[in-house]
């Protein structure tokens, strides 16, 4: 950009050789066009990146819409090993009261101490199981984590596409060399682009910028 | 006063996952009696409705903040002694002294064990 800038004021608005020789006004005006000249410039060379711009653009929906998934698989995965600790933990419950009645039983019958001590194994062991299920359904809090962070990637990447998207509205026109009415259109998309800043962007008004631009 | 293990507990957040797993450590932990909210504002309308002892809830959630439904719970005559514990993944210092201010009963940082849980129940029936 620099070298622009450098190539538009290497090329003087006029042949005068003094500038102190001019009225104020002159100058500032000499100065404006040099200015202008210099924008002329960077907007063209900047329209060129219109292309790769728009076609990132169109594929930040897809973007989206993975995370998305992603999203709903993890949290569909998490409810379904859920599912089956849950299974597992009522059938604990079930064992232990049986376990329960059994060793009431064997203790009325005046069974031998070895059996009553197999029977207390198999309790205890039960419930050290119960305590690795709970520890596998805490850990399932991951899913929440990555929810969050996929969240945030999506808020971000909305962000960008809406950024790209007003590069496409200003740029557009101007690699087409656009008549007024379109250089209307874009500046009334320029303002619908500013009132969804704040919230997720309407796909359809994507759709419609890109197609003014000429990207399908 | 130990937690009375029959009183209603509502479990506030906007993941499924996570109302379904601090449900599931309530339950192991003794709780029966456990009602679920996506977020603050439905949670404030259940409490409205009927009788809690106790209110799990989650920080961030969409519709009402976490941190919001709590200085409502204290702002209302009916509500305001429900005992609140906070859990979230924020675990910036800043938010612990904002939810303190509003009057949090504890506070959990995710992910966290049942053995938390339990120890934040214990302090605040203790």
């Amino acid at each position: 950009m620099a070298q622009q800038r450098a190539a538009a004021q290497s090329q003087p608005a006029t042949d005068e050789p003094e500038q102190e020789e001019k009225a104020p006004d002159t100058k500032l005006y000499e100065e404006l066009g040099e200015l202008a000249r210099f924008i002329d410039t960077t907007m063209k060379t900047l329209s060129e990146f219109s292309t790769p711009v728009s076609t990132s653009t169109e594929q930040l929906p897809q973007a989206l819409s993975h995370l998305t998934n992603l999203k709903t698989m993890t949290e569909q995965g998490t409810h379904r090993v859920m599912l089956e600790v849950e299974a597992i933990q009522d059938n604990h419950l079930k064992l232990s009261g049986m376990i329960k009645e059994l060793t009431l039983a064997l203790q009325k019958t005046q069974a031998a101490p070895a059996l009553l001590q197999q029977m207390q194994a198999i309790s205890d062991t039960i419930g050290a199981d119960d305590k690795r299920l709970l520890d596998i359904m805490t850990a399932l809090s991951f899913q929440d984590l990555v929810a969050q962070s996929l969240n945030k990637l999506v808020t971000i990447l909305q962000e960008v596409e809406h950024k790209l998207l007003q590069l496409v509205v200003v740029f557009g026109p101007y690699q087409k060399q656009a008549a007024k009415q379109e250089q209307d259109k874009a500046s009334q998309m320029l303002k619908q682009l500013e009132a969804t800043k704040n919230t997720s962007m309407d796909q359809d008004l994507a759709d419609e910028i890109l197609k003014q631009f000429g990207f399908n | 006063m130990p937690a009375d293990p029959n009183m209603k507990i509502l479990v506030v957040d906007d993941m499924s996952t996570m109302r379904r797993i601090v449900k599931n450590i309530l339950k192991q932990l003794g709780f029966n009696n456990l009602e679920e909210a996506e977020n603050g504002q439905e949670a404030l309308t259940k409490l409205k409705a009927d009788t809690y002892g106790f209110v799990v809830s989650d920080w961030n959630m969409p519709v009402m903040m976490g941190i919001d439904m709590l200085r409502a719970i204290r702002a209302d005559e009916s509500l305001k002694k429900i005992p609140v514990l906070m859990v979230t993944a924020e675990a910036q210092k800043e938010n612990l002294m904002e939810a303190v201010q509003a009057g949090v009963s504890n506070y959990v940082v995710k992910p966290f064990t049942a053995e938390t849980m339990q120890d934040k129940i214990n302090k605040i029936f203790k």
